[in-house]
């Protein structure tokens, strides 16, 4: 019932203010999570926020070169976001909220949830394949799941733009 | 607990070989090094003659630094054809410097011109690291500190022999890339270094590669020009000492996993600055070793 979810949408104003956060990895999954949040902001109200979380540098023995890499690093996380911001931008009419944390990515994740309250919905594409979904859902669903303080959607990896369409 | 080492012909505490092969290895994990820098010059220091010391410290770093570049290669950062470049130039470089070495040790020179290099090269790079780190505590993240990248076009960029490197995003010719591979197949024939610590900054300001993949492609040179260095000092001059290699690499590979796993929780600025120190420190200690007295001021020994 289409219809009637989009009407509810519109008349409740605290519906709007949900936030789908979006991991930004570098698996190919992670395109049919970033799809099917933006199709819910835009069918159901809400706003997409992602986050990219950036390796940090280690040691290196020349401060100067240590210095430049996490540059380097932060510039191409900052790229690969505004041009996904474009995308999101193309489907829901909004810019997302764009997020760049440096550590280990559970970890940072963790932590945002539990900084930010306005995140209300962690949005995450499961691995096709039978090698398991992925090791941050392996972690959120098993060891650390008591952590996790806001729903979170699991899609499956394989949805086309269709599917995504029908259940969205 | 001595051994004897036969080629060294000497003999030596086993635990004291395998306590610096821990601490060199411990830095080099640390640091992501091979930290044959550090140690050929500790080695001189305790007595071991230089061939023999150019030797180890080349096979150390060799050993050191193949488990690095399988996880850069496995991460893709590995430029594999500015890394066959800089390679050319430094098997060119390493095959020279071997002959250099060689020609020392037939003049009876190369423990003067081993600790000199070292004195040089140490001394410069551990006060350029100390200087780098005291300023970077000084204004610790008071502002982002831009390091500044040379200027996009410079000379290097009219020389003949162009190449596209794509993984680097670069079109420049092959003569620097050369160049760089030459001086330090050089260097770490007659050091018995990797030259990682000199090849990294060489890449960056000099050829002007993205960080991503700079750390991987030195690895790659620095894992051939060393396997080139071992195998023909080994074959050229005899000096490669397997009972001596054989403790250190028992030490390296425990202190490498014990420093990787601490890499990250250490504050960079202090510990680097605290590298900058023993690495002048080596410097000065081969330094007061070339300018005092010898112990004996004769020596009678067989010309070889």
């Amino acid at each position: 019932m289409p219809g009637t979810e989009e009407a509810a949408a519109a008349t409740s104003a605290a519906k709007r203010d949900r936030i789908f956060l979006v991991v930004v990895d570098d698996s190919p999954e992670r395109a049919v999570a970033l799809r099917y949040a933006c199709l819910r902001a835009r069918k159901g109200g809400g706003r997409v926020a992602l986050l990219r979380v950036i390796e940090p540098v280690g040691l290196v023995e020349w401060a100067g070169v240590g210095v430049m890499m996490q540059e380097e690093r932060r510039e191409e996380a900052e790229k690969m976001l505004s041009g996904l911001a474009a995308e999101v931008n193309e489907i829901t009419g909004g810019f997302p909220i764009l997020i760049i944390r440096e550590g280990e990515s559970r970890d940072e994740l963790l932590k945002l949830l539990e900084e930010d309250p306005r995140i209300s919905i962690l949005v995450l594409a499961m691995a096709p394949g039978s090698g398991g979904p992925g090791p941050l859902i392996a972690a959120l669903t098993g060891r650390y799941a008591n952590r996790l303080s806001v729903p979170l959607t699991l899609v499956p990896g394989a949805l086309d733009e269709k599917e995504l369409d029908r259940v969205t | 607990m001595q051994v004897y080492l036969p080629i060294a012909e000497m003999s030596v505490d086993a635990l004291l070989l395998l306590g610096i092969g821990f601490g060199v290895g411990w830095l080099s994990g640390l640091f992501g090094v091979g930290g044959g820098f550090l140690l050929t010059p500790l080695l001189i220091l305790i007595g071991i003659p230089s061939p023999v010391a150019v030797a180890s410290g080349a096979n150390q770093t060799l050993g050191a630094s193949v488990s690095g570049l399988i996880a850069q290669w496995r991460r893709d950062n590995v430029d594999l054809r500015m890394g066959l470049v800089l390679l050319a130039g430094g098997f060119v470089g390493s095959a020279l410097g071997v002959q250099l070495f060689a020609a020392l040790r037939r003049a009876g020179q190369v423990d003067v011109a081993v600790s000199f290099f070292y004195v040089v090269v140490l001394g410069t790079v551990g006060m350029l690291m100390v200087r780098e780190s005291v300023r970077a505590i000084i204004r610790r993240r008071r502002t982002g500190v831009s390091a500044a990248r040379t200027g996009e076009h410079t000379w290097l960029h009219g020389l003949p022999f162009k190449m596209r490197f794509r993984k680097s995003r670069l079109y420049i010719s092959i003569v620097p890339p050369l160049l760089v591979g030459f001086g330090i197949g050089v260097l770490s024939a007659v050091m018995g270094v990797g030259g990682g610590f000199m090849l990294v900054p060489a890449m960056i300001y000099l050829l002007g590669m993205p960080t991503s993949v700079v750390i991987g492609t030195s690895l790659f040179q620095v894992v051939f020009v060393s396997a080139n260095v071992t195998l023909l000092q080994a074959w050229q001059v005899g000096s490669v000492d397997i009972v001596l290699t054989l403790l250190l690499l028992a030490g390296g590979v425990a202190g490498a996993q014990f420093g990787a796993s601490m890499g990250t929780k250490l504050r960079g600025e202090e510990t680097r600055a605290l590298l900058g120190l023993l690495v002048l420190s080596v410097a000065l200690g081969l330094a007061w070793d070339l300018i005092r007295a010898p112990e004996n001021l004769f020596a009678i020994g067989l010309a070889r």
